[in-house]
């Protein structure tokens, strides 16, 4: 049987799953405690995710999921540490697939998501937006890029980082709109968004979550996905505004470390796709200002690749 | 009022009231052992906090920065020996009212003191912190890095002993703090190639590497000259003599105002600490004092000055760290690791995305500050007693493997221990020829965030540098900046003449 039938299959009965979890791994037992290798600090962004799906694993996995923080050098100290893990379903790593990706694209690096990892499958999304502050004469983007034509150089932009996912997405959408604006990069969503409410800049690349709580002092003008946010529903997406800007987004995504069975994989898979679809993984996400957004192995790969297609020419131009 | 509905939470919730305790204790205990401060402890302390809540956790390693400033002050009283160099100046005349018998008295006067120096810096903050993050939110990069090159320019004006050692050992913090990923183009820079250096110097083994293993080194070093705690008996007259009355007490009173103030004023701004605040409330009391001859032979003022302005620079002191995100002390950036590590965000934004846990976290201080008074006033000399019952061949080394245990599970990376034992030696050399550990380890600090807000400056300037000068809050704070530096020229000039004529 093919994996994808398996999937379906495997979905189809959670219900028969919930009362024997062994049942969802065909022939996958795994009998010691898996590491789950989140390249990034405790408490951080990614790291809330791992500890959500530590959390709900139990139902679904007969051994427990332990979470591990190799925090160094932007994820990469902890992705060649589990590129390198003996391949036999005890290590995994969770990361944000965005900034992996656009890491592998900025520094060269010698490990990446395609060559050095199977990928099992991914488990949420991150998405950026464009905010501006509340007293901000932008109602919509169409506003924002008529002055920004009319003052070539003027406007004044913040976001992460260089080169992190909202650096790249922002870029993305000067490009697109033809406009040109200068960068400047902050420290972590809070530092960038509390500049944004501060008036520092004219607009801010954040996080949709970062808005939750602050609607008094932001505006959203427009979301870098292709569907509204869930949580978020009244942010209109780019392209409903008829701008055609690249999908950067962060999708958080699960590596095995090449050379790791087939079957362990597709039983993780299965066992990543039945954790996803309860509750309580869910509520953990919503606290966190997400939802869940499962995607199989191969969707997750094909989702990265169409991102790495999309965010090349953006990073190429900024090497120039 | 927020405190008050935080107060009621905090009491009623007794597994946080226990980790409290359990601060106030540690913190007075680490405080009082030579040698050991209490930024060292919280550093050393900080991986315990990862598994715990996230207000456990900030009220822990904050009430031990209370009673630490708090606890150095029982060594330099009963062994003559300072266990913090804040509490340096409460030996001035502390052990000599130890020598006279009257140790448990001068406990007493610095315990009363150092509580109403804490609460009286607590309460500003509780009641500040709200104004300051309101007017924190409309100041950009440039002002923040006007407000960082103030903090520069105090910090070199008050380095010790040698101002050109005291300059290099900041220029040093600098430098090293320039290893890593650039902030703005997140080039790697001074990596020699380095994988485990792209992501800089991490602040926690550093601080262990310089503040607890250079401190075994020079306990090492002075391991022949024993530590002796004064008599402490307990017979009738001895009981007689350490009794303090409010008759007694009354005279320290406005010493203990003005230095709560003092202290308060410099916790707010980044960059200096409790040790300054100590000696330039003790030189300030002295100046004042109606018996300014009693001074330096056994004077209760001489102990309440200091002892008031250490302790109320803690809570002050996390002002600038909590609106602005500026680190305004050591402990205050291992503080905000935590803050970062649980996923709370500093900063003008913090009281609204944060408001309850913020005002939580000042209740646990106000808690914090009654247990360990009360701790102190009864058991300063016990605590005494029990750290001399240590024998230093088991402390030290003790120590010395915590923090190899400490340095590794920070971030659970063998690279960290290696940062550590170099800075060990770094900081026990920097001791040794007179640079100073303190001014790199607050200019490590702070570089970062400086350099980080000049270059965003830059890039959001239209005209170059003029943005500092055309925002008026930026121009004000360099204009501070820039008069400090001429005042301390001026007085130094003086000084070195004064000096010269009494060699003469």
């Amino acid at each position: 049987m093919d994996r994808r039938t398996f999937v379906k299959l495997t979905a189809a009965g959670t219900a028969l799953t919930a009362l024997s979890p062994s049942m969802a791994f065909a022939q996958w037992e795994p009998r010691r405690p898996i590491n789950l290798i989140v390249p990034y600090g405790a408490g951080g962004g990614t790291d809330s995710f791992a500890r959500a799906l530590a959390a709900s694993a139990e139902s679904a996995l007969p051994v427990p999921m332990v979470v591990v923080n190799r925090p160094g050098s932007s994820g990469i100290t902890g992705a060649t540490e589990a590129a390198g893990a003996r391949p036999d379903g005890t290590t995994f790593m969770m990361t944000s697939g965005g900034s992996f990706l656009l890491t592998y694209l900025l520094r060269d690096t010698d490990v990446n998501p395609f060559d050095s990892f199977q990928t099992v499958a991914q488990i949420g999304d991150l998405t950026t937006s464009l905010m501006v502050p509340m007293n901000s004469p932008y109602q919509t983007i169409d506003d924002l890029v008529a002055d920004a034509l009319a003052r070539p150089g003027e406007l004044r932009w913040n976001h992460t980082g260089r080169g992190s996912f909202h650096h790249i997405a922002g870029q993305g959408f000067a490009n697109e709109a033809g406009i040109e604006a200068v960068d400047v990069p902050f420290d972590g969503g809070g530092a960038t968004r509390a500049a944004v409410i501060g008036g520092q800049v004219d607009f801010g690349m954040i996080g949709i979550q970062q808005a939750a709580g602050f609607e008094s002092e932001l505006r959203v003008l427009a979301l870098v996905s292709n569907m509204r946010d869930p949580i978020a529903v009244d942010v209109p997406t780019f392209a409903e505004q008829g701008y055609d800007v690249p999908l950067i987004s962060s999708p958080i995504t699960v590596f095995a470390p090449n050379g790791t069975d087939a079957e362990i994989i597709t039983g993780m898979e299965a066992a990543l796709q039945q954790i996803t679809s309860q509750p309580e993984f869910a509520a953990a996400m919503l606290e966190l200002g997400n939802t869940p957004g499962y995607l199989n192995a191969a969707d997750a790969r094909a989702r990265l690749e169409a991102m790495r297609d999309a965010a090349a020419p953006i990073v190429a131009a900024l090497e120039e | 009022m927020d405190i008050f509905a935080a107060l009621g939470n905090v009491i009623t919730d007794p597994v946080l009231m226990l980790w409290v305790l359990a601060a106030a204790i540690v913190g007075m205990v680490a405080g009082a052992i030579p040698g050991l401060t209490a930024s060292a402890a919280i550093a050393m302390l900080l991986p315990l906090t990862f598994y715990m809540e996230p207000l456990s956790a900030l009220a822990f390693l904050y009430v031990i920065g209370k009673s630490g400033r708090y606890g150095g002050s029982i060594s330099a009283i009963l062994f003559n020996t300072p266990g913090t160099a804040a509490s340096a100046a409460t030996q001035i005349d502390g052990y000599p009212l130890a020598q006279r018998g009257m140790a448990s008295k001068a406990m007493k006067v610095a315990t009363i003191s150092s509580v109403i120096g804490d609460y009286t810096g607590d309460i500003l903050l509780i009641f500040g912190v709200g104004l300051i993050a309101a007017v924190a939110l409309r100041l950009g990069p440039p002002e923040l890095f006007a407000i960082y090159f103030a903090a520069f320019v105090v910090i070199g004006s008050v380095i010790g002993k040698s101002i050109t050692r005291g300059l290099a050992s900041a220029v040093l913090g600098v430098l090293v703090n320039m290893i890593g990923l650039d902030p703005i183009s997140a080039e790697a820079r001074f990596t020699f190639g380095s994988f485990d250096l792209t992501n800089g110097v991490s602040l926690v083994p550093l601080m262990i590497g310089i503040f607890v293993l250079g401190e075994v080194f020079s306990q090492i070093e002075a391991r022949h000259s024993p530590v002796e705690i004064v008599d402490t008996s307990r017979d009738h007259d001895a009981r007689a003599r350490n009794r303090l009355s409010w008759a007694e007490y009354r005279p320290c009173m406005p010493h203990v105002i003005r230095s709560s103030l003092i202290g308060s004023f410099i916790g707010v701004l980044p960059g200096l600490g409790s040790s300054i605040a100590a000696f330039v409330a003790y030189g300030e009391g002295k100046r004042r004092a109606r018996n300014p001859e009693e001074w330096g032979h056994g004077a209760l003022e001489g102990i309440a000055a200091p002892e008031s302005a250490n302790n109320a620079v803690s809570g002050p002191s996390m002002a600038p760290l909590l609106t602005l995100g500026i680190p305004g002390s050591t402990i205050g950036a291992i503080l905000m690791g935590v803050f970062l590590i649980h996923g709370i965000q500093i900063g003008p934004t913090l009281l609204i995305t944060s408001r309850e846990l913020i005002f939580s976290l000042f209740a646990c201080g106000l808690i914090g500050i009654a247990m360990y008074g009360t701790i102190g006033y009864f058991g300063a000399a016990w605590v005494g007693r029990f750290i001399i019952r240590i024998p230093t061949n088991v402390l030290y080394p003790v120590i010395f493997l915590t923090s190899f245990i400490a340095a590794f599970a920070s971030r659970g990376n063998l690279f960290d221990v290696l940062v550590m034992v170099l800075a060990g030696f770094g900081g026990w050399l920097m001791k040794k020829f007179d640079f100073n550990p303190a001014a790199f380890v607050i200019s490590f600090v702070l570089a970062g965030g400086a350099e980080e807000t000049f270059r965003q400056s830059l890039l959001l300037s239209h005209n170059g540098l003029l943005i500092f000068v055309t925002r008026p809050v930026a121009l004000a704070f360099l204009i501070i900046g820039v008069a400090a530096l001429v005042l301390r020229a001026r007085t130094l000039g003086r000084q070195a003449k004064e000096a010269a004529l009494n060699d003469a």
